[in-house]
């Protein structure tokens, strides 16, 4: 966290940017697309053998949390399916020496968006995951394609007549 | 119907222990500025405990009023604010939304139960401290007013859950931090709105009134409290 500047001001720029760089890059819209995760697993891949979000993103229709998956979920399948590919071995690796995927996040809000963000009601209200993640099956490691700002959520919230009140979101 | 969200507070029951004030911090990541800035009227507390000492030693007595933001159906701060950060939401909630406000303070002046604070610094913790940090609630930046929520992100929570499961909401196990807290049970919360609930009949008491009533805010919080109370004779 940025501590106060010597004159004792707080060290923010705007209540959403900390900094005049950050607003700068937040207008411009940089941020990387790819994010390096720790195995390059292939959505593609998967969902071609007909598997489907909820078999690793197992917490989707539950509550706030999608879920990352745990180097135990990919054993499920992997203690039997593809066990000689270097990839599955580090993986069965990792299992057996107690550790886990250190997956990094793709999608995201910045803490100065105060989003609460839900998936679970998002899914009962019939809302495919590929709204808002972009269609998987030609994706392999995940990337970022639909820009998740605040137009593309009120725009669908207008559409369903879900609530567009701050407070469904901000808090 | 939609659900109007009020509390009761039992002054009766009240000891004055400030767990709610412990248990409302910790809940809604409310920030500590040190004894030197409290001083100076910076100090952050989204519920407080006033205290009132009624005649002279030995025969003094000491009474509490735990006061948070009253959610007024005709709140002042919401009329001042000139970006609509502070507004009035259809379950009587008054919200308070970071990202609109620009700091104007005006809703913290109008207010007449002082219980909206302005985030002077940025929130800081001590290592290790950040990691008992509520991830369900917003940290408040510099320059952006905070105010109790009735801890809307247990209401938020509450519904989901009752949705998923394809019931109603049930009377009481839905809790803001501070009044499941309280050792005393002072604290009541519930939906005003559902006349059998506990909030509902309790707000009806003969014993209830309301904090600064006369100035036409319509507070949704009633304070009970035994009329006309005086000490028992020594004799």
């Amino acid at each position: 966290m940025a501590q106060p500047s010597r004159w004792g001001t707080p060290s923010v720029f705007t209540t959403a940017h900390r900094s005049a760089g950050e607003a700068f890059r937040a207008f411009f819209d940089m941020r990387p697309d790819e994010v390096d995760q720790p195995v390059a697993f292939s959505h593609q891949l998967h969902l071609e053998k007909e598997l489907v979000c909820t078999d690793c993103h197992e917490g989707v229709e539950r509550g706030p949390v999608a879920g990352l998956p745990s180097v135990n979920t990919c054993l499920i399948c992997h203690s039997q399916i593809a066990t000689d590919r270097p990839i599955i071995q580090e993986i069965t690796a990792m299992q057996e020496k107690g550790v886990d995927l250190a997956w990094r996040r793709v999608y995201g809000y910045t803490r100065e968006a105060h989003v609460r963000f839900e998936h679970a009601p998002h899914i009962r209200a019939g809302v495919d995951c590929s709204t808002c993640h972009g269609d998987m099956k030609q994706q392999t490691v995940a990337r970022r394609v639909v820009e998740m700002d605040m137009a593309f959520c009120v725009n669908c919230h207008k559409a369903k007549q879900a609530s567009n009140d701050c407070l469904t979101c901000h808090f | 119907m939609a659900h109007r969200w009020g509390m009761v507070v039992d002054l009766d029951r009240c000891t004055g222990c400030e767990a709610c004030v412990t248990a409302c911090h910790a809940e809604n990541n409310i920030p500590t500025v040190g004894a030197a800035e409290a001083a100076r009227g910076r100090a952050m507390h989204w519920i407080r405990v006033e205290r009132y000492w009624e005649g002279e030693f030995p025969e003094a007595r000491l009474t509490f009023r735990p006061v948070l933001c009253q959610q007024c159906d005709n709140a002042p701060c919401e009329a001042v604010c000139p970006t609509y950060a502070s507004h009035q939401t259809d379950e009587g909630l008054n919200a308070q939304v970071y990202n609109r406000c620009i700091g104007t303070r005006y809703c913290a002046n109008a207010c007449m139960y002082n219980v909206r604070f302005f985030n002077f610094f940025h929130p800081q913790w001590e290592k290790p401290l950040q990691l008992q940090l509520n991830p369900d609630v917003s940290l408040r930046e510099a320059g952006v007013m905070e105010k109790c929520t009735f801890c809307v992100q247990r209401i938020k929570a509450a519904k989901s859950e009752a949705r998923a499961e394809e019931r109603e909401l049930v009377d009481g196990a839905l809790q803001p931090a501070c009044a499941q807290a309280c050792p005393a049970g002072a604290l009541v919360f519930g939906d005003l709105n559902d006349p059998e609930s506990r909030v509902a009949r309790l707000s009806e008491s003969p014993r209830g009134s309301k904090l600064l009533e006369e100035y036409g805010a319509e507070p949704k919080i009633t304070y009970l409290q035994r009329q006309g109370w005086h000490e028992p004779d020594a004799q």
